[in-house]
């Protein structure tokens, strides 16, 4: 179908601009970075285009509907996501270096989508509910922004250990200040917090009128109550002495790991009522 | 902060513990990993199922630590515990300084303010002291608010300030959580949770505790009046095996009479009294039968038979017949059934009755004619039944959990102070100063522009 065509486009181009922009750092050539910036802009085209081409196409099947409700329509809406939160990033802060570090894991992302069954399904009964479309948007928005965060805070590791041993080598010497990034980190975070706060919310109301229980502890609500946790402890750690800087960082690597298995590792590791990927 | 150490006196280091931000990140920390252990070890199984999968030892240490119900041991809910004393205590170490310095801002700038301030800014003008201050609140006026005015010996002080509500969304957020708790507790207290199977055209006043160990008494009756399940249809319009809907027609009665009637579908239930029924599953009750019509050759019904399969039945005055097979679709002319018939005197014969011609079995010409009205198979829902009194509580909560990061995120309390004082050269010494709370970088530009503004204001 036209829309998983042009989300294989999208793959294609994620994988271009990633391979641009970390040639671009390890060459030192801003061309090269120039390059990945267009490339991520065509892909944001490209990929709004496929998931409106997919949203008709479902309609045209009979079964219309939102495309968030599969592991494949949630991957491609992450990495598109990622996408946008990504090139706001590097057009605020003016620094391309960023892309060696985000895109890959949109890259990644779509890779992983593809070894998945892209066909547009009619929704079981239990997955009829607009509280789903609120719950996996606001859910998806959030990781992206986590994604983001985690990667600067790489970033911000790599360039705190460079500032604290006063070298000034590598492609390290390019990144922004680790002030600037790890303001990024924090920013990146206030954005997903609130989006993962509501989406946890909106996945207990719908629990809630699916079934009469807006918590039961099943792994993937747990998981994302630990991805919540973590990431309120990063946010209290950066307003605690001898907590900030480095520790804060990798917490918010942390939280993102947590934030993978919450969105993968429970279908693929723990078992539980969310049944994406199982089916 | 907390951890400033100021008095040591044993009340004071209990609080201080308390009050801790490293005990809440801690805290965080401990809960975020011993949830992981509970998504590691399923919650709740039976025994035997422990037993098969953990070595003897294990599973002792593992019972030991309540590891199988682990979201309601006591240790659990002792970190929770812990968890909201602190909250609490934070909150009310923090929130009477912060009310103080919202009631009672500095509204004048003195140098020590001054000191602490990331902007400032100074410059002299020529004119009346006076008519500079009225110049400046005019101006501050249209950019961060209206300006107080403090007189201060010879110096005139103006203040101004907004967004003095981001402060709270700290607390908004930090409330929210207690209120959400509280919200579970009345919910877990007042409430209850349960299931109940009601077989199509009967009802139940009764329903079983989700263990099935205990039954809950209704103050009035659900009756189901139908189940019905429907599948999605491909291009073709043909049925797919796909479940699109699972519908239950349900009526509420009081003292027998019907006071209520809705048909609940997944993500759709019934809510009467404060009672929630959910359509959770279903079943089918008993083996399905097929519904026969006996006519005579004009049409007028003898009887009606609910034939099951393999039973003889009986027709007076006519002889037996037996359903014997099924077909859902028979030679692409749909649904059909084929029946036995023995007649006295006469060999069996076998006839294959039409869903959708009705009067196919008239060709036979005899003295009655049969003819298939569908097969029939009585279900069972299968209702999930819920009462949660504290479920709007925790609604409030969450809501105002997402207002207070919001706030606590988004907004930014800033300030802007404006010193005029007499120089010794006759002019006016201005001093401006900012702060804010949040994205200082974006205020360091607001404030670049308020003070070229305010420069290049002339009387
Ligand atoms: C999971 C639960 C919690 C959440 C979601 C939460 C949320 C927040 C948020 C969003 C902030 C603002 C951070 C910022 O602006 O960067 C904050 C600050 C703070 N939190 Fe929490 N918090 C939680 C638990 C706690 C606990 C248990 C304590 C107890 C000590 C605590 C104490 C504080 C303090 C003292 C501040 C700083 C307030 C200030 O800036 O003056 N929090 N919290």
């Amino acid at each position: 179908m036209l829309n998983v065509r042009l989300f294989d486009l999208t793959t294609l181009l994620f994988g271009a601009a990633s391979v641009n922009y970390v040639a671009a750092l390890y060459g030192k050539k801003d061309t090269l970075a120039r390059v990945g910036t267009w490339l991520c802009v065509i892909a944001a085209v490209v990929s709004t285009a496929a998931i409106g081409v997919r949203w008709a196409e479902s309609y045209k099947m009979g079964i219309g509907r939102i495309p968030v409700t599969n592991l494949y329509e949630s991957l491609v809406f992450f990495a598109w996501a990622l996408n946008f939160f990504y090139l706001f990033v590097e057009w605020k802060y003016r620094n391309r270096a960023f892309g060696a570090f985000v895109m890959p894991i949109a890259f990644l992302t779509m890779l992983f989508a593809f070894t998945n069954d892209s066909s547009i399904q009619p929704l079981v009964p239990a997955l009829q509910s607009y509280w789903l479309h609120a719950h996996v948007i606001t859910c998806f928005v959030g990781y992206a922004a986590f994604a983001v965060s985690a990667g600067v805070a790489v970033m911000y590791l790599l360039k705190a250990r460079q500032e604290e041993a006063k070298t000034d080598a590598g492609v390290v010497r390019l990144f922004p200040s680790s002030k600037a990034l790890d303001d990024l980190v924090y920013k990146a975070i206030i954005w997903g917090f609130p989006f993962l706060t509501a989406g946890i919310i909106t996945g207990a109301a719908w629990a809630n009128y699916a079934w009469g229980t807006y918590w039961s502890w099943d792994p993937k609500e747990t998981w994302s109550l630990i991805v919540w946790l973590v990431y309120a402890a990063f946010l209290h750690a950066r307003i605690t002495r001898g907590w900030h800087g480095k520790r804060a960082a990798i917490l918010s690597i942390a939280g993102f790991l947590a934030t993978i298995m919450c969105y993968l590792g429970v279908n693929l590791v723990l078992s539980g009522l969310h049944s994406y990927g199982g089916s | 902060m907390a951890d400033d150490k100021r008095d040591t006196s044993t009340m004071d280091k209990v609080w201080n513990f308390f009050t801790s931000l490293k005990l809440a990140i801690t805290v965080l920390i401990i809960m975020a990993v011993a949830s992981i252990f509970g998504t590691i070890i399923e919650q709740n199984q039976p025994i035997e199922k422990y037993r098969q999968v953990y070595e003897d030892w294990a599973y002792h240490l593992l019972d030991r630590l309540n590891m199988f119900d682990m979201y309601h041991s006591w240790w659990f809910l002792l970190l929770l515990v812990l968890f909201t004393i602190n909250l609490a205590c934070c909150t009310l170490d923090r929130l009477p300084r912060v009310l103080k310095v919202v009631r009672n801002p500095k509204t004048t700038l003195d140098e020590n303010l001054e000191k602490t301030l990331g902007q400032v800014d100074r410059w002299k003008k020529k004119g009346s002291l006076d008519a500079w201050a009225d110049k400046y609140a005019e101006a501050m006026g249209k950019t961060i608010g209206k300006p107080r005015v403090t007189k201060n010996g010879d110096a005139v002080h103006l203040y101004a300030e907004k967004g003095v509500v981001s402060r709270f969304g700290v607390y908004v957020t930090h409330t929210s959580i207690i209120i959400i708790f509280i919200g579970a507790i009345v919910g877990n207290v007042l409430g209850f949770k349960g299931f109940v199977n009601i077989l199509e055209g009967q009802s139940i006043r009764q329903v079983s505790t989700p263990r099935g160990d205990r039954s809950i008494d209704l103050d009035f009756a659900v009756r189901c009046n139908k189940f019905t399940l429907t599948y999605y249809t491909d291009e073709h319009g043909h049925q797919t095996q796909q479940p699109k809907e699972y519908a239950s027609d349900l009526s509420v009665l009081e003292n027998g009479r019907e006071v209520l009637r809705k048909k609940i579908v997944v993500n759709d239930p019934l809510q009467y009294k404060g009672i929630w029924f959910y359509q959770s599953s279903y079943g089918q009750a008993g083996a399905a039968s097929a519904k026969v019509a006996i006519r005579e050759p004009g049409g007028a019904l003898v009887t009606g038979l609910s034939l099951f399969a393999g039973q003889p039945v009986e027709i007076p005055g006519y002889g037996r017949i037996t359903g014997t097979d099924y077909q859902p679709n028979y030679q692409g002319l749909g649904p059909a059934l084929l029946v036995t018939l023995e007649k006295a005197g006469q060999p069996p014969s076998q006839l294959w009755l039409l869903e959708s011609r009705p009067d196919f079995d008239r060709q036979r010409k005899d003295r009655y004619y049969l003819s298939f009205g569908g097969l029939s198979q009585a279900f069972y829902t299968g209702l999930q039944v819920a009462k949660d009194p504290g479920v709007n509580v925790v609604w409030v909560g969450c809501t105002l959990m997402v207002i207070g990061l919001l706030i606590a995120f988004f907004m930014s309390h800033q300030r802007l102070w404006v010193r005029l004082s007499p120089s010794a050269d006759g002019r006016v010494d201005v001093v401006l100063a900012g702060s804010a709370s949040k994205n200082r970088l974006a205020f360091e530009k607001k404030f670049e522009k308020i003070q070229s503004d305010m420069k290049a204001v002339a009387i």
